[in-house]
């Protein structure tokens, strides 16, 4: 080998391991955990490892936070982060985490429920790997993760993903998607080990009402949503007009009986809890979207999805003031108040009353950051 | 399990690569096989 | 602003091919670093690396699947049996014609990845094609259309479950739409190679040409690692519950592995490296299409493509759908992309008809320009220098599976009634 050829590859491998170590720096960057500051009113925190064991030591071992009241009542859990690329659950988990008092009943918390997906962003969808709220008591800043499991922690993705028990197909990277493994398998994989040690929660503290927050693209038919089993109809129902009287349209939707894995269908079929997952409009996770940066993720304007809502060929839930993180949070906080209280007036012995929570109106006028510790 | 035998597959692609680009003599095709180590090297450390 | 990005990236590409003659993975990669410089963002390191992630797992398959072809081919696996196929069925050229099409399809069927087509079964029938005097560009278009027409059709379709997935559709009654779509546009292009390209010619001398069988020297343990792969591939179709899904590159590797003592001697590090330098280049397109993928998003541009595309009035929609679908020059970046917001523009009419159509347009990207990631695959296996004749001689083919496609869209109601009147074509 005569040395022109060789010193080549040299400088090229040499350029390709700066090129890897200086991406490294962001990457292993999202490996640190988010810092929250729960309310005063916490009275404990577990972890999924308490319900299944099996999940001890791996990257999806997520904190769960308990407000007891201590007073007799009934118990709510709320899950955030299913999908970490979705930051309004995620953070409107963190605001009642931050600000909550439990009065009656009590409240259980996971604001990153795929926290496996919270340590690395998609390829080819260009996102930030993070965004910084203004708080009242400083920045906050908070990881911006992958819809799906890191692939580190669940490597490969079969060639076509089975749902299990149904055998249901869906495409290779599902497998990887929390709200597609319900109601998940002990000896599975690491989402399936993730949804079986959830389910485990539900029944061992006997949840009854149960929220999964989401956010999906503007051109999903099932945005600005409530999703319910059909057994909690009556108190879906009873909240989306309670909504209406705060001026917030919501769309019922019956959690469809084909499609298996998802969380309002497998939680409400394998126990006794009242499932519901809210969706909000948030143009960074649009087909349509142009430019992609954490100021979508806050601001949530966007050039492309106005000149499609103007258009009029899709059905597009989308506000030409843009669809900002307040708005997004605002929503999900006061659907959330909305079932409890809907709850509560027809299941009278198994009341749940929270205090300190701030509705939709609070967030538009006072931001998210106010609500942050 | 699975993932260490997906492990070893990378690796041992990884490495035929590595000799690919010593043995290769045209330095465009050089860089198109420099460009495609990126992947597997950080999949290799576990970085990404 | 979004269109200067955008011709800026285009200008880059076709001057890196044309005036450097940079391979299409160095090309795609500098159009995705002037397209990020465009707009301002300069020099964003961690989405160019995090744009080479996006097709790991294809470039993965094309490895393993290449080192697995190369072990047949050194095993005389391979020869053999294109040898055999040649001998007993060149009495019959048009059934021959189907029959190799459909072969060629039959790995994307089961995987729904086209370059499992042109890298196993597509490889095994070059050797008799080019022997019965068919053109070497012509050779590779069947190779490059079968294959895309294998990735469409059932049972797996990867594009079609992308969509699926964008849209919340389960993956349930596309078996029949997705027959509906694929088989005359298969039977078409069998007949019209077959009519177009085929010549009579003298067996003997065909024989003569290929490589030499082995048969005699080794029995029928040389088929081994094929047998196994396609039965693995099949069982794991067919007894999904029993058999655990290891992955198709371990499976290849496994088979390539299994090729010891089967046949010829080999040396596995030899022939691996040697697919390693045959897949090279369009490992480097996959790698380079990832991160310009990435930077057209973290941009806006291909927000932007499908926004406009979507705002073209009604009576135009299908020549968009056309002209559009297949440039994305990747079937899952156009199902993605384009597929799932068109699915919302039809809304109303049969869903699955609508998608399967889609899928299947989209399919045809695998074949375009800038990658043409198939062509240039075919081009390899039949050597062909320039890969733009073997995209040249697929034209008509092309523009058939195109209508078939359109003519779904227009007409998916009526197929649906269609499918729902035979009594095993409901889902259930």
């Amino acid at each position: 080998m005569n040395n022109g050829t060789s010193k080549n590859p040299i400088l090229l491998l040499l350029i390709v391991v700066i090129l890897c170590a200086y991406s490294s720096i962001e990457f292993l960057g999202m490996r640190k955990p988010d810092l929250l500051i729960p309310s005063k009113s916490l009275t404990a925190i577990k972890k999924l490892s308490n319900y299944f064991k099996g999940m001890k030591n791996t990257s999806a071992d997520s904190d769960i936070y308990f407000f007891d009241s201590g007073k007799p009542g009934g118990t709510v859990l709320l899950l955030g982060g299913t999908h970490p690329n979705e930051p309004a659950g995620f953070i409107t988990a963190v605001v009642l985490l931050e600000q909550l008092k439990c009065e009656e009943g009590r409240v259980i918390i996971i604001p990153q429920a795929c926290l496996s997906g919270f340590t690395c962003t998609d390829p080819l969808e260009g996102y930030p790997s993070s965004f910084t709220v203004k708080g009242k008591y400083g920045d906050r800043k908070f990881r911006f993760g992958s819809r799906v499991a890191n692939p580190l922690d669940q490597w490969p993705d079969p060639l076509v993903y089975q749902h299990y028990p149904s055998g249901q197909k869906l495409s290779n990277f599902e497998s990887r998607n929390l709200n597609r493994c319900y109601p998940g398998n002990p000896e599975g994989s690491l989402m399936q080990q993730t949804a079986y040690a959830i389910l485990q929660l539900i029944r061992s503290e006997n949840v009854d009402v149960a929220f999964d927050l989401h956010e999906a693209a503007p051109e999903i038919p099932i945005i600005n949503a409530i999703v319910a089993h059909e057994k909690a109809r009556d108190v879906a129902g009873m909240a989306v007009l309670n909504l209406e009287f705060e001026d917030l349209k919501y769309a019922l939707e019956i959690s469809p009986v084909r499609f298996r894995g998802l969380s309002h269908r497998e939680w409400g079929d394998s126990t006794t809890v009242f499932p519901f997952l809210m969706e909000t409009s948030n143009p960074i996770q649009g087909r349509l979207r142009g430019v992609t940066n954490e100021k979508l993720v806050l601001y949530g304007t966007d050039q492309n999805y106005k000149k499609a809502l103007e258009s009029g060929k899709l059905r597009i839930e989308y506000l030409v003031s843009g669809e900002p993180l307040k708005l997004r949070v605002g929503r999900h906080l006061q659907a959330f108040l909305a079932v409890l209280s809907a709850f509560n007036e027809l299941n009278p012995d198994k009341h749940i009353t929270v205090s300190k929570v701030p509705g939709y109106h609070d967030l538009m006028i006072n931001g998210v950051g106010f609500y942050l510790n | 399990m699975l993932f260490w035998i997906y492990y070893i597959i990378a690796a041992y692609i990884l490495f035929l690569l590595i000799k690919e680009l010593f043995n290769e003599k045209d330095f465009k095709v050089q860089i198109a096989i420099a460009i495609s180590l990126i992947p597997f090297i950080l999949r290799i450390f576990l970085i990404k | 602003m979004d269109l200067i990005i955008l011709l800026v990236i285009i200008a880059v590409f076709a001057g890196g091919i044309l005036f450097f003659k940079l391979p299409a993975g160095v090309a795609l990669a500098a159009a995705a670093l002037a397209g990020a410089i465009a707009a301002g963002e300069y020099f964003p390191v961690r989405h160019f690396v995090e744009g080479t992630f996006g097709f790991l797992d294809p470039v993965m398959i094309i490895a393993a699947a290449m080192i697995f072809m190369k072990t047949v081919e050194a095993t005389g696996a391979l020869g053999t049996l294109s040898y055999n196929m040649m001998k007993y069925l060149h009495g019959y050229p048009t059934i021959l014609m189907i029959l190799i099409t459909l072969f060629i399809m039959f790995p994307g069927m089961l995987t729904g990845l086209s370059s499992t087509c042109i890298l196993t079964t597509g490889a095994l029938v070059v050797p008799g094609l080019i022997a019965m005097g068919m053109p070497r560009p012509a050779v590779g278009a069947l190779l490059a259309i079968a294959s895309v027409l294998g990735m469409i059709a059932p049972p797996i379709n990867i594009p079609v479950m992308i969509i699926g997935g964008g849209v919340d559709m389960p993956y349930i009654g596309f078996e029949l739409p997705l027959l509906i779509a694929t088989m005359p546009a298969a039977l078409f292009t069998a007949l019209y190679f077959r009519f177009r390209y085929l010549k009579t010619f003298d067996i003997t001398e065909v024989l003569a040409q290929m490589p030499h069988p082995v048969h005699d020297r080794h029995g029928y343990k040389l088929y081994i690692p094929l047998v196994f792969v396609v039965g693995a591939m099949i069982l794991l179709r067919v007894f999904p519950e029993y058999i655990p899904d290891v992955g198709i590159p371990f499976i290849f590797i496994i088979g390539a592995l299994l090729g010891f003592g089967t046949g010829e001697k080999f040396n596995f590090l030899v022939v691996s490296q040697k697919a390693i330098r045959e897949s090279a280049g369009i490992i480097a397109i996959l790698i380079g299409v990832g991160m310009l993928v990435q930077i057209m998003t973290l941009t806006g541009v291909r927000g932007s493509i499908a926004v406009n595309a979507l705002n073209v009035p009604v009576e135009y929609i299908y020549i968009v759908i056309i002209l559009l679908m297949p440039a994305f020059g990747s079937a899952y970046a156009a199902a993605s992309i384009l597929g799932v917001p068109l699915v919302f523009v039809f809304l109303g009419h049969n869903e699955i008809i609508i998608t399967a159509a889609l899928s299947l347009l989209a399919g045809i990207g695998d074949m375009m320009p800038p990658p043409s990631f198939l062509c240039v695959f075919a081009s390899k296996m039949t050597g062909v220098d320039n890969h733009y004749q073997i995209l040249g001689k697929s034209v008509i083919p092309i523009l058939f599976i195109m209508l078939s496609g359109v003519l779904m869209m227009l007409f998916s109601s009526e197929i649906n009634s269609l499918i729902q009147a035979i009594p095993f074509g409901r889902p259930y």
